[in-house]
């Protein structure tokens, strides 16, 4: 309990930093969110005006404080350039990423376990070297470019979908996914590379220890060991990694959305940058970083769970 | 055991997600061929605001222009023509505008607009008497009366000859005075209406049937936003999206033939701008060996496949009675010249300097490109230095670091005043420092001219001062190519920033 006690103060501090660090770079970086509201036109006075009301003005380490008790009461502010509240706005996009993560998430698990078991069964032969190289470009391959390519062969040449022609859940959710699913492809490929790859070679190790001697002397045949001994504790590292792949499919998210036109949380946080929207970036940031601090607080949990051997010293 | 069951319900609800992912994959893509006519605009930035008097983005007004209307508004050919208010007599003194209110105008919430709902409306801009007006130009509205039921009268404490042309500029429009919120419930009187928007994604507009005018001729409008342009020439070639104006010469030729082109001006002064107070364009002899140096034609050959409207002075084409042709031969390339100006000017091994661009603008970073090459064989050494286009605003604009820049200048109102205002030397927007008390001079008497034909003339006088002691390197004014499905037709281009979607139709087959 110490343990996690510990891990919970560090998630705290962590947050707390980067949030400061968000605040930092944009009193750094040149621009301003009172010009950015007024454009070009405005009159000096106008302008001061709506600096002061906006409470530009203030010095960066009173502003963050008024920024940190305010979201600390759940008030995450006002978006400067919708005059919106940005929890309502962040809440409408955020299914969309979300919905993209899971489904890249589903799509990688389908797929790379059986492939992964496939090779380890067929080590070394013929199919697995074919299956080895095709990893290593997969895994050498971004996935906005892969994005791009899926753009050009199933929308453009074999018309499966439109490009572009993103059609938002809360209208038609079939048609939502009909499209949402390309990007999610070009998102998990990688993902299905690396996991395809560590669990292979995580079976082929596992094979090779004396337990499995042991499970095929008892008389057991090749299937019975693999899924019921070798499997088991190969996957542990695999499940570690999928872990951690959840929060960065979240966050690779964000950089596909721009490749398929795709309106989610990615979108907003590129606008609000570039209009100097600080609320809103900096609720979205800390949200993220929130997302994958949690996912690896959860793995470091789950790691126990799945091996009771891996227990964490409590020094 | 349990753990047995538990991979079993993670194995057969994976599967369920993989089905239903795929079976929205496999799902016809009917249109619905539904006979309501509909067409989707690309845009190329989200509107800032749904209020009419706080949006400021030109691609904001740009779209507003549909939704509501001023006292007057601004036609295709430039002229303004009365809109709500059905006629306007001006005083004398040019200092009491009296407006007889159009009768059956009505919002889109099915109220008729009444006087009183004009009166807010300017005092709205006036900033309802508290300090700052929320129109600059407001600032000279002494007071707002509304004498009779359909009568409007405005008093000024000084006359100012363009003050109607404000009056038709999208900022000043007619909103109803019981809606407080406009930014959660626009309501206009114009042709169509908002009906739904979607942050980042999309607008929906629709045909308003009780429109006083003209009605628009296409049922549902969807203006959905395309971030780059590789969206903007992937979304056209699939057909999610119908017409986008301002495509790049490139997109324009990539377009197949399922696709009009239409060409027409971007309304825009786009030059080399110089820093006036800083060292070494505080020289004019330096500041027209520059102007020297520069090959227009290569310019567009390089930029626009050869478009482009030269211009040399602070003024474009669409403005027919302020537009002096005869500025563009002020200066025509001549490297020796050029030479010898620098030579004169103290410079003889040439010289070094900063143009700083926005890299969201790729015309004015292309063109930033091929004049540093002009330069080059002057001796002249341009780096280019891309930036943010906050980070311009904020260096650039306001705060006036650079030495030169590349933009384009855009007009907001239908005045002379719009594209010249700012080269005033105590002008609050006046970002190239250029100081010249015999244009302030002129610029001033062209303010107290009595007739038109007078204030035109010294603002041609303006121009060509500008011209002559080479305030800026002027360049041109950029082709503009929109891209229109050829199912629909009847765009039409405005001198100003706007987009008349109401005269859009759909070709007949």
């Amino acid at each position: 309990m110490k343990y996690v006690g510990k891990k919970l103060g560090a998630m705290l501090v962590t947050l707390l930093l980067i949030s400061f660090l968000v605040f930092l770079a944009f009193d750094i970086i040149p621009g301003d969110a009172a010009m950015a509201q007024l454009g070009t036109d405005v009159t000096p006075e106008r302008l001061e005006a709506l600096r002061e009301e906006m409470g530009l003005n203030k010095p960066l380490i009173e502003r963050y404080v008024i920024w940190l008790v305010a979201f600390l009461q759940g008030d995450f502010g006002v978006s400067y350039k919708y005059n919106m509240p940005v929890a309502e706005m962040i809440s409408s996009k955020l299914p969309i990423t979300v919905i993209m993560a899971l489904i890249s998430f589903a799509i990688m698990v389908i797929v790379s376990l059986p492939l992964g078991i496939y090779t380890a069964k067929h080590n070394g032969k013929r199919i697995d070297r074919c299956i080895t190289v095709m990893n290593q470009v997969m895994m050498a391959v971004p996935h906005f470019f892969l994005g791009i390519v899926i753009t050009y062969v199933f929308g453009l040449v074999l018309k499966l979908f439109v490009p572009g022609d993103y059609v938002s859940y809360e209208k038609d959710f079939g048609a939502f996914l009909s499209y949402i699913i390309f990007p999610c492809v070009a998102i998990a490929i990688p993902k299905i590379a690396m996991s395809v790859k560590l669990l292979k070679s995580s079976c082929v190790e596992e094979a090779r220890k004396d337990y499995v001697r042991t499970a095929y002397s008892k008389g057991n045949n090749t299937s019975k060991v693999l899924y019921r001994h070798v499997l088991r504790n190969a996957m542990i590292p695999v499940v570690t990694l999928w872990g951690m792949t959840l929060a960065d499919m979240l966050v690779g998210s964000i950089v596909i959305e721009q490749v398929f036109n795709v309106p989610g949380i990615g979108r907003i946080l590129l606008t609000s940058i570039s209009y100097r929207d600080y609320p809103v970036v900096q609720a979205i940031i800390v949200l993220i970083a929130t997302v994958v601090i949690v996912t690896n607080f959860c793995v470091d949990m789950i790691y126990q769970l799945i091996d009771p051997r891996i227990s964490v010293q409590e020094s | 055991m349990t753990k047995r069951r538990l991979g079993k319900v993670l194995f057969v609800s994976m599967l369920l997600t993989l089905t239903i992912a795929l079976s929205g994959c496999a799902g016809d893509k009917e249109d619905g061929g539904s006979s309501e006519s509909a067409i989707t605009i690309g845009i190329p930035q989200d509107l800032d605001s749904l209020d009419p008097n706080l949006a400021t983005g030109a691609g904001t007004q740009e779209m507003l222009f549909n939704v509501y209307e001023g006292l007057y508004k601004p036609d295709s050919d430039g002229n303004l023509v009365p809109a709500v208010a059905s006629d306007c007599v001006i005083s004398e003194d040019g200092l009491v505008y009296t407006f007889t209110l159009r009768e059956g105008v009505k919002f889109h919430n099915g109220n008729t607009v009444t006087v009183e709902d004009v009166v807010y409306s300017m005092n709205k801009c006036a900033g309802n008497g508290s300090g700052e007006p929320l129109i600059s130009a407001f600032s000279i509205v002494e007071k707002v009366e509304a004498p009779d039921d359909k009568t409007v009268v405005l008093t000024l404490s000084e006359a100012n000859k363009d003050f109607l042309s404000i009056l038709a500029a999208g900022e000043t429009c007619i909103v109803p005075a019981d809606v407080a919120d406009l930014e959660t419930t626009p309501i206009g009187t114009g042709p169509y209406k908002i009906v739904s928007r979607s942050l980042q994604e999309s607008v929906e507009l629709e045909k308003f049937d009780e429109y006083w005018g003209e009605p628009a001729h296409i049922e549902k409008v969807t203006l959905k936003i395309l971030a780059d342009a590789d969206a903007v020439l992937m979304n056209l070639q699939g057909g999610a999206v119908d017409l986008v104006a301002r495509v790049t010469a490139a997109t324009a030729s990539e377009l197949g033939d399922q696709f009009n082109i239409v060409e027409g001006n971007m309304n825009l002064v786009q030059a080399l701008y110089l820093n006036n107070g800083v060292e070494p364009f505080n020289n004019e002899k330096v500041r027209q060996a520059l102007c020297y140096a520069v090959d227009k034609q290569e310019i567009f050959d390089f930029v626009a496949n050869g478009k482009g409207f030269a211009i040399g002075s602070s003024m474009y084409p669409s403005f027919g009675k302020y537009y002096m042709e005869e500025l563009n031969d002020v200066y025509t390339t001549d490297l020796e010249k050029a030479k010898d100006l620098l030579a004169e000017a103290g410079y003889p091994d040439g010289l070094t300097f900063t143009i700083k661009v926005a890299s969201n603008y790729q015309q004015h970073v292309d063109t930033a490109t091929v004049l540093a090459e002009q330069f080059k064989k002057i001796g002249v050494t341009a780096n280019i230095e891309l930036i943010e286009w906050e980070t311009w605003l904020n260096d650039v604009y306001s705060n006036r670091q650079y030495e030169a820049t590349v933009v384009g200048m855009d007009a907001s109102t239908l005045t002379a005043g719009a594209l010249l205002k700012r080269f005033n030397s105590t002008a609050h927007n006046n970002f190239t420092n250029y100081n010249n008390p015999d244009y302030d001079a002129a610029y001033a008497n062209a303010l107290a001219a009595a007739t038109d034909e007078e204030a035109t003339g010294y603002y041609k006088e303006c121009e060509t001062i500008l011209a002559e002691t080479a305030a800026n390197v002027y360049i041109q004014d950029l082709a503009e190519f929109v891209a229109i499905n050829k199912k629909y037709a009847g765009y039409e281009s405005y001198p100003l920033y706007v987009m008349d979607i109401a005269k859009l139709y759909i070709v007949e087959e």
